[in-house]
């Protein structure tokens, strides 16, 4: 409770009055003391490190926490000028529209029309009303009419998202809150969604959390950014805070679009764009030739080539002569319960290699992820070679035990000494940073840390001598991809072979020497991830978007002397 | 085309099926309601007989055990007596035991009638808007239902993270012991998912009360009065075997 | 809120949700008390009954509230009519009849007490009611006493076992893996461990 009450203002949407939230059985403030307005017709993005108390925050916004997630919540929040509590989670519906960031907490599990239909129905609109607006948002995000009758569940993770976004959009709501809503989209579909989400009535309010900043970062009027300790750390436009705070940023583990490290280059070369670019089109803009003059290219294009190279993989491919780990002959893939989606696939990964597997939503990575693995029987074809671990794509799946700790000790072989066990799983604990959260139930960590466990227990040991990771960026923080790619890399050293299935194709390309992009039915192509990503034809086809860092190598062909 | 009827119009005719199979303690009547409801499922539903004899077999199991307990343990039947003379199957402790044999497969048949002909989504709107069923009770059934299919892939789901830390590739059928450590993480997960979909259905504007539209509800149709007359007729035309 | 009467929207999910889980699990038992039936004879009905009443005991003990063990029951036999149970619509009294007995003793305890024996009890409560059902129903006053005694006692001890013992530890269990946060179980735990 604040001491003095204020007068609600009328052109604030949402406010947080030194607000902090303690879960049960836990002795530090998910969010630490949080004072913070929304203005109306503002888009907000909120950055943090994984862990840091985002989505809490959002949830406490209509009350869903304490009302319907334990927790005690001290501070006051405002709606529209009148208090949360006031009301119940449900109340509020019908002005605010909020997407959680595991898609299966938004949707309920109901075939895709009736899900969409939901919010409408429960606001007594008239059926003919509503079959309008569902047809209309289901066109926006780009759902074939063909899925109307589809259950939810039996969708791809990507899929899943796309329909939770529909069934969120079609509220047309004056706030709208979005937590991570891209993380599982490819790089098309998240293009699409990011315009949606961000144009339109400018009446409308927006509060985003993400990660994936590119396409979005350019509407956004202002950022907010938490720091590990769930408080404000800094706040303000995105091209004065990206520049300016960029080290703190960093230190924090948060992403940064991709022109950001690209300004801090030419910033160092003393040659960086007047105002603060946020995409790599507005940092070289002053320096196309014909703009600049050849000397002020020459300065830059050292700090250029520097930037691009650290997008070049640094493992090399493996030669041809190595082993042969594991292979698909002539495979024919399912999901489980569904139908074949490829078929005719050979795949062969040798020993040492890191292979991305690219392309887009419902494409069939995951299924081919996991009959790679062994995991999921082949309907038709062979596999040869040893069973590999795999990292699902939603991180809770993969989870069997009861605590943090007890999963990675149930991950080692049974065979190992008690006192080595331990000792790997502290390791582990302290290099992925769970070591304070040992004793947390898997289920009850943010996405980030839980994407974390996952991959913690997935590596802890040597067992597997081919690992496949299912999106394993998804809800990792800046920080969290650092330690993925150092990762994969030493497990690399130790002859291990990775295939990475993402979205991402900045990761991609930064990983991976060789990639395959599946798609239509089986795989369009398997080559090196730099000659896949130059070919404009197949990413099209594929329902890619050339990655970021392109545009810089781009400009190094055009600006180079002749 | 018995799908396209109103699913409270089955639920009546079903009803009025069972409480006669209930009262006619009449080995004749329910033989003669397995029929008339095996051939309006054959001839008005698909349903092939194939599927309908395998629907049968459990209920006929179900059934003989009643048999077996009046033939075995009716107090009038001096069993043995009866096995040195006359014919089993004039004691009455047998033809008690053939009721309830039938009238076993009777009340099976007429609820597998109501599990084929009905879509459990239109069953629930039906509740919502003719039976004023509260929205809240409405959609934790219609949860409840979605659940059951969900389970099964769920289930893979554990199995194929448990066998990945085992080390080895599932089995493709999982042993008894295996189904019994999967019970308690099934339970975990759909309580987990109950309160899930309470935040969602919540967030989504799911009110105890005020007005709502419920889209795809059934209606009532001139054919769902036809279908319940001939229904109620037929049943009464099974009632002629009681005469 | 724990001392609500009214269930919230979380706790009638809950309620629904188990239903269906135990409806599954509820169409295997009928398999091996089927098969269990054919090998053993009639009496098995008896020995295996109690099982057909853990839904009530967990809902009930997780929840703590009036109504949870009827509702439960009722609705497990519900989805099972919409499985295709092989006993049918009758299901629904069959459900009804039994959660009834659970809840009298549930009621009985105004719904503070969900320990050990309490469920036991509430076990033995289905156990009288279903008994007294079927008697009605298949014709019970037909046989011969020595019978009848033997198919009670089996009946209330499987009701106990089966049950009530049963669903005790199903719910601790459950309680480990800590998806009863927050649920009336939950705020009496921590209140006895306070
Ligand atoms: N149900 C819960 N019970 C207990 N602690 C929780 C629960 N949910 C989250 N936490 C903890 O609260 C803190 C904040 O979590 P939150 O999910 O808000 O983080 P976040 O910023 O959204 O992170 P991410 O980017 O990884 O999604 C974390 O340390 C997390 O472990
Ligand atoms: N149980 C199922 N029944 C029917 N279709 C299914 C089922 N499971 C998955 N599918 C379909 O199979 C296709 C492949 O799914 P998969 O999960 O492999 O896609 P993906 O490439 O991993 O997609 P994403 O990038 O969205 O994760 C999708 O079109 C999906 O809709
Ligand atoms: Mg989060
Ligand atoms: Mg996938």
């Amino acid at each position: 409770m604040t001491s003095e009450p204020q007068q609600p203002d009328p052109a604030l949407v949402a406010q947080w009055r030194e607000v902090s939230v303690h879960y049960p059985f836990t002795t530090t403030s998910a969010v630490g003391s949080v004072d913070l307005s929304i203005n109306r017709g503002e888009r907000v993005l909120l950055l943090g490190p994984s862990g840091s108390g985002k989505s809490t925050l959002l949830l406490t916004l209509t009350g869903l926490v304490p009302e319907s997630i334990p927790a005690k919540v001290d501070g006051e929040i405002l709606l529209f000028g009148e208090r949360v509590a006031a009301r119940k989670p449900w109340a509020w519906a019908a002005r605010v529209a909020q997407y959680f960031q595991d898609a299966d907490q938004t949707l309920t599990g109901m075939r895709v029309e009736d899900e969409i239909a939901f919010a409408l129905e429960n606001r007594a609109i008239p059926p003919a009303v509503i079959a309008e607006k569902v047809a209309r948002a289901m066109r926006r995000v780009g759902l074939p009419d063909a899925w109307r009758k589809r259950r939810s569940s039996t969708l791809s993770g990507g899929e899943k998202q796309l329909v939770a976004l529909a069934a969120t959009l079609v509220q047309e709501a004056e706030f709208f809150i979005a937590d991570e809503p891209t993380a599982h989209l490819a790089p098309e579909a998240a293009h699409r969604l990011h315009a949606l989400l961000t144009h339109g009535d400018p009446e409308r309010s927006i509060l985003i959390v993400d990660h994936r900043l590119e396409g979005l970062i350019e509407f956004i009027d202002r950022l907010i950014v938490l720091g590990r300790d769930g408080t404000i750390v800094a706040e303000g436009h995105p091209r004065i805070v990206f520049r300016e705070r960029r080290d703190l940023l960093m230190a924090q583990g948060i992403w940064c679009p991709v022109a950001s490290a690209l300004d801090g280059r030419l910033e160092e070369a003393d040659i960086a764009p007047p105002t603060a670019p946020l995409s790599i089109a507005e940092a070289l803009a002053h320096l196309e030739p014909g703009v600049a003059s050849p000397s002020q290219i020459a300065q830059a294009r050292p700090a250029v080539q520097a930037f691009v190279e650290a997008y070049a993989p640094r493992v090399a491919a493996p030669s041809r002569q190595s082993p042969m780990l594991t292979q698909l002959i002539e495979a024919d893939c399912a999901p489980s319960l569904g139908p074949v989606v490829l078929r005719h696939v050979n795949l062969s990964i040798w020993e040492g290699e890191i292979l991305g597997i690219l392309g887009a939503n419902g494409a069939g990575k995951s299924t081919l992820g996991l009959c790679l693995s062994g995991l999921l029987p082949l309907k038709a074809g062979k596999r040869k070679g040893a069973p590999a671990g795999y990292a699902f794509q939603r991180p809770e799946n993969q989870f069997t035990a009861g605590t943090v700790q007890e999963e990675l000790l149930t991950a080692l072989p049974d065979d190992m000494p008690a006192a080595l066990k331990s000792n790997r799983v502290a390791e582990m604990l302290a290099r992925w940073e769970l070591a304070s959260l040992e004793s947390r139930h898997p289920f009850e960590l943010s996405q980030g840390q839980k994407r974390r466990l996952a991959l913690a227990a997935l590596t802890v040991s040597d067992r597997w001598p081919l690992l496949v990771l299912d999106e394993p960026t998804a809800g990792l923080d800046a920080w969290g991809v650092a330690r993925l790619i150092e990762q994969i890399e030493s497990l690399h050293d130790t002859g291990r072979a990775i295939a990475v299935i993402t979205h991402d194709l900045d990761f991609a390309s930064r990983l991976c020497p060789r990639s395959i992009v599946v798609g239509e039915g089986g795989i369009l192509a398997d080559g090196p991830t730099q000659d896949l990503m130059d070919d404009a034809a197949l990413l099209r086809r594929a329902g890619l978007v050339e990655s970021a860092h392109r545009q810089a190598v781009r400009w190094l062909r055009r600006s180079a002397p002749c | 085309m018995l799908k396209a009827r109103h699913p409270l119009a089955i639920l009546f005719v079903c009803i009025v099926a069972l409480v006669a199979s209930i009262l006619a303690f009449n080995a004749l009547f329910q033989i003669a309601l397995i029929a008339l409801v095996c051939v309006a499922l054959v001839a008005f539903n698909r349903t092939s007989p194939l599927v309908l004899g395998a629907l049968m077999l459990p209920f006929a199991l179900f059934g003989f055990g009643f048999l077996t307990t009046s033939v075995f343990f009716r107090q009038e039947s001096d069993f043995a007596v009866k096995m040195a003379g006359e014919a089993l199957l004039q004691s009455s402790g047998f033809s008690a035991g053939l009721v309830l044999f039938f009238r076993a497969i009777a009340c099976g048949m007429v609820s597998a009638f109501f599990a084929l002909t009905t879509d459990p989504g239109a069953f629930v709107r039906a509740l919502m808007v003719s039976a004023k069923l509260p929205p809240r009770i409405g959609y934790s059934l219609f949860a409840a239902m979605q659940l059951v299919p969900d389970l099964a892939a769920e289930a893979q789901q554990m199995r194929i993270a448990h066998a990945m830390k085992a080390g080895r590739p599932p089995r493709r059928i999982p042993g008894p012991v295996q189904v019994f450590r999967l019970v308690i993480p099934l339970l975990a997960y759909a309580v987990r998912r109950a309160g899930r979909t309470a935040i969602a259905l919540e967030a989504r504007g799911l009110s105890p009360k005020g007005p709502r539209t419920v889209l795809n509800a059934p209606r009532f149709r001139r054919g769902d009065g036809v279908f319940v007359i001939i229904g109620l007729a037929a049943i009464g035309l099974c009632g002629v075997t009681l005469l | 809120m724990p001392n609500s009467r009214i269930w919230t929207l979380r706790e009638t999910l809950i309620v629904a949700v188990l239903g269906a889980v135990f409806a599954v699990l509820y169409l295997g038992w009928v398999q091996v008390w089927l098969i269990a039936q054919a090998l053993f004879g009639s009496l098995t009905m008896d020995v295996v009954m109690g099982f057909w009443f853990v839904a009530s005991m967990v809902a009930a003990a997780i929840i703590r509230k009036p109504g949870v063990a009827f509702a439960a029951e009722v609705l497990s036999a519900g989805v099972q009519i919409l499985l295709g149970s092989p006993a049918g619509l009758m299901l629904l009294v069959t459900g009804a009849v039994q959660g009834a007995g659970a809840e009298l003793v549930f009621a009985a305890t105004r719904w503070r007490n969900y320990s050990l024996p309490v469920m036991m009890a509430a076990g033995v409560g289905a156990a009288i009611f279903s008994f007294a059902y079927t008697w009605v129903r298949f014709d019970y006053g037909a046989l011969q006493p020595g019978i009848l005694i033997a198919m009670f006692t089996l009946r209330c001890v499987s009701g106990a076992l089966l049950g009530g013992w049963m669903g005790h530890v199903i719910v601790q269990a459950l309680y480990k893996t800590g998806a009863l946060a927050g649920l009336a179980i939950d705020h009496d735990k921590r209140a006895a461990a306070a």
